[in-house]
């Protein structure tokens, strides 16, 4: 049984939401504090296909300007969670969406936006912690996505800025592979954007004629 | 294969300097479908013609960069985030002008400047403001206008249309009939090339058609379905060349490179765009001059004889105000801005505007009510490999079935839909439920199984809808804002209602699992297809302008876009706009010859 079918989202998340706020004041230190201690960031889900970076491959990474790299690496294993590699293709993180959705908050002026990603970013990993003893980012692949399904099966609870957070997620994650190298070209094997000597079409059992 | 060489505008702009010392024998203002084609006829008669844009000349080739890879630019194909585009939401909620609210965004658009492609294109809407009811008024000032970013769909009328009266008691028939417009639709098929199918249909009737593309499987399965129904699904019939023009050197024939259903233009001009069709070939007859930044807020006249003499611009980038004569004042600033330059030019002798002595400049206002449509799935086509369905000027049109042989009981008029189907560079379906490995690969299955379709339909030509000036709001150059007094009627409602069940319908029969409907029409304006504020007729008191859109009030003023029209139709409007003012301005080149103007 999922986490989905055990609880009230609504109800429930006063529990992880008010021992956040007990043990540290309400900040937003579990945050920085889990990414501080998070082990191995280079740690893959299992069954995916994307080759372990090599030690000091994550010195490049967080290299955006809104997240912190802890943050920039928790946001890759979120994108990763919404589009993972698979057999046929690389994931959210060889697409580097994180990269892209950092970009866009910095550039972004809408100051709530922003606030949204930090506070939904706090509350997953609350989520996280509270179900799995984990930080979002020193869990295994499938606990990930059953903290990611509670949002993502309460989508009609859009007072939560979790849910919000989610779907904002989704939606940048999606933007940010499907314009992607590896979204248009090893994903979707895009046919377009090329001269065309003639378009194939379909056989119309009843052609046309201009004569 | 290669591309052709094409010419292509010298990057140093000489449209900002104009001889205003001497009298020109016309003075076109606005650069888009009428002003272009006015340009071209004007001065194949041998007239000399200055032409006043609004605004600037774009380096469009690169503002349109129709092959750059969204990974290859900083947003990804979007618009910059410190700027934005107005929403759906937005345009309902808020009442304009939608400046207020919006201070952090460097730069406020229309909806369609919702594109790193499109957003220099069009207005900055605080520089621009318009007051009343709600509206998504999309201008472009640029040369060209919003040609430059048109959808390209070119389609006739017919006399279902133009006496449409006739058939339903509502409203006024067009002065004209399809037979005095026909050879003029032929002349520009030619001259500017459409691709599509003939289909012989009263209502639609066909045009003179370059190569067609064909339509693709899903479209294939509906249109045989529709068949069944009575009904026509034919391909896109496009403002593109397809075969390519002999005549013109700035064009290219279409290589169906894809990704054209981008929002934005074309940077071969395959598709019809004002500076390559019309005026860089109406220049290189040495008759036409053009100068750009130029905001025209009054048309001149002589307090005398009542006859336009010429206008009077601002310089958009300097604010000095000039005046430059002219023989004959043609006006082809888009139906509202047309209008309102009308309203603006009041005088001793016309003191409710130019040309309205009859009260009706701005009135009859009409567009298109779009929005209901459905999209759905072929589950034949779910897991096929990945195909090229974007490489052609577009999908279909659905023509229109509604009120032509019966009578429908709820509306009177009709509309037609406009689809495709298939693979885009932007896959379909990310809105769908979920996320993981099921999500990611459903996407990837589906990607080329989709299909879908939205309404354009008549929106009646109401007096009660209609704009005026709104003094006590000023644009960036001082001159009074426009003020709408526009909202759809029963009529309008009555019709998305069965758009979307009649969408259904269709689908349903087809075969196709529906994946969503839309019911709502979108905001007012939405579909840029306004029209009919200085409307044609035969009676002065009844209209503004003859069957040859000249003043009724003023014999060397003529106003040649689309607020000429008598009613919206269903069809879109830019082929029509340009047969008509090839008509008026044959009219008008031989009228200035005979000295009667």
């Amino acid at each position: 049984m999922s986490i989905t079918d055990r609880i009230n989202l609504r109800q429930d998340r006063r529990q992880w939401i008010k021992t956040s706020a007990s043990l540290v004041g309400g900040s937003v230190l579990p945050l920085s504090a889990a990414a501080a201690t998070a082990p191995a960031l280079q740690e893959k889900p299992e069954g995916t296909m994307e080759p372990v970076p090599k030690p000091g491959a994550g010195a490049a990474k967080g290299s955006g300007r809104f997240f912190t790299p802890a943050q920039h690496a928790y946001v890759e294993e979120l994108s990763e969670t919404i589009i993972p590699a698979d057999s046929h293709s690389g994931g959210a993180k060889a697409a580097k969406v994180a990269d892209y959705i950092d970009q866009r908050l910095h550039d972004s002026q809408d100051e709530e936006e922003k606030a949204m990603w930090h506070e939904g970013m706090r509350l997953v990993d609350l989520m996280s912690k509270h179900f799995h003893k984990k930080s979002f980012v020193e869990s295994s692949g499938e606990e990930r996505i059953e903290v990611l399904k509670v949002l993502s099966d309460n989508a009609q609870m859009q007072e939560l800025p979790e849910v919000r957070f989610f779907q904002a997620l989704k939606h940048m994650t999606t933007q940010g592979y499907y314009t992607s190298k590896i979204g248009i070209h090893d994903e979707l094997e895009y046919k377009g954007n090329r001269i065309l000597q003639e378009y194939a079409g379909c056989d119309d059992p009843t052609p046309p004629s201009n004569a | 294969m290669s591309l052709p060489i094409l010419m292509t505008e010298s990057k140093t702009d000489s449209t900002e300097v104009a001889d205003l010392t001497k009298t020109y024998d016309a003075v076109i203002v606005g650069s888009g479908a009428a002003g272009g084609m006015a340009s071209h006829v004007l001065t194949s008669h041998g007239m000399k013609v200055l032409l006043l844009e609004a605004g600037k000349k774009l380096d469009i080739e690169q503002e349109l960069r129709s092959m750059e890879w969204p990974y290859d630019n900083k947003h990804r194909g979007s618009l910059p985030p410190d700027q934005h585009a107005l929403t759906f939401n937005e345009y309902t909620i808020r009442r304009p002008p939608y400046g207020p609210g919006f201070e952090k965004s460097k730069q406020l658009h229309s909806y369609i400047g919702d594109t790193d492609y499109t957003k220099n294109i069009c207005v900055e809407e605080r520089d621009n403001p318009y007051t009343g009811t709600n509206y998504a008024w999309v201008r472009a000032r640029c040369l060209g206008g919003k040609t430059n970013i048109w959808g390209r769909l070119a389609l006739r009328l017919s006399d279902f249309d133009f006496k449409a009266k006739d058939r339903d008691g509502f409203g006024e028939n067009w002065p004209i009939r399809y037979s005095d417009l026909s050879p003029y639709y032929d002349k520009v098929d030619l001259y500017l090339g459409i691709t599509g199918v003939k289909e012989n249909l009263p209502h639609l009737p066909d045009s003179i058609f370059q190569r067609p593309t064909k339509l693709n499987c899903a479209e294939v399965t509906l249109k045989q379905s529709l068949a069944k129904m009575g009904r026509t699904l034919t391909q896109y019939r496009a403002g593109v060349t397809s075969d390519g023009l002999k005549h013109n050197k700035y064009r290219s024939r279409c290589y169906g490179r894809g990704a054209c259903e981008r929002k934005g233009g074309c940077d071969i001009h395959a598709a019809f765009d004002s500076p390559t069709g019309l005026i860089y070939p109406a220049r290189d007859t040495g008759n036409l001059t053009i100068r750009t930044n130029a905001v025209v807020r009054e048309v001149a006249v002589d307090p005398a004889t009542g006859k336009a003499t010429g206008v009077h611009f601002v310089d958009a980038i300097t604010k000095r105000d000039y005046t430059v004569k002219a023989k004959v004042v043609i006006v082809a600033a888009s139906t509202l801005e047309s209008a309102r330059l009308l309203l603006l030019s009041k005088s001793k002798m016309h003191p409710n505007g130019l040309g309205n002595s009859s009260g009706h400049v701005g009135h009859n206002f009409c567009e298109h009510i779009m929005g209901p449509g459905v999209y759905g799935r072929v589950k034949d086509l779910v897991g096929k490999p990945p195909t090229l369905d974007d490489g052609r000027p577009g999908g279909f049109y659905l023509t229109r079935f509604r009120n032509l042989q019966e009578k429908h009981p709820k509306f009177i008029r009709g509309y037609g839909f406009e689809g495709g189907a298939g693979c885009a560079m932007f896959p379909h379906g990310t809105d769908r439920p979920g996320f993981g490995a099921d999500f990611k690969e459903e996407i990837r299955k589906n990607q080329g199984a989709y299909i879908g379709m939205g309404a354009f339909g008549e929106v009646l030509a109401r007096y009660e809808n209609f704009v005026d000036l709104d003094s006590t709001v000023k644009d960036k150059w001082g001159i009074p804002a426009l003020r709408f007094h526009y909202k759809f009627g029963e009529n309008e409602h009555a019709m998305a209602a069965d758009m979307a069940e009649t969408a259904q319908e269709m689908f349903n029969e087809a075969g196709f699992e529906i994946v969503h409907v839309t019911k709502r029409a979108l905001t007012e304006g939405w579909s840029i297809h306004e029209l009919g504020t200085a409307r044609m007729g035969d009676d002065p008191k009844k209209s503004v302008l003859n069957q040859f859109e000249q003043s009724h009030d003023v014999k060397n003023l003529f106003v040649v876009d689309g607020s000429a029209f008598v009613n919206a139709s269903c069809q879109n409007p830019t082929w029509t706009i340009m047969a008509l003012c090839w008509r008026s301005c044959d009219y008008l080149a031989d009228e200035f010859k005979k000295g009667n103007l």
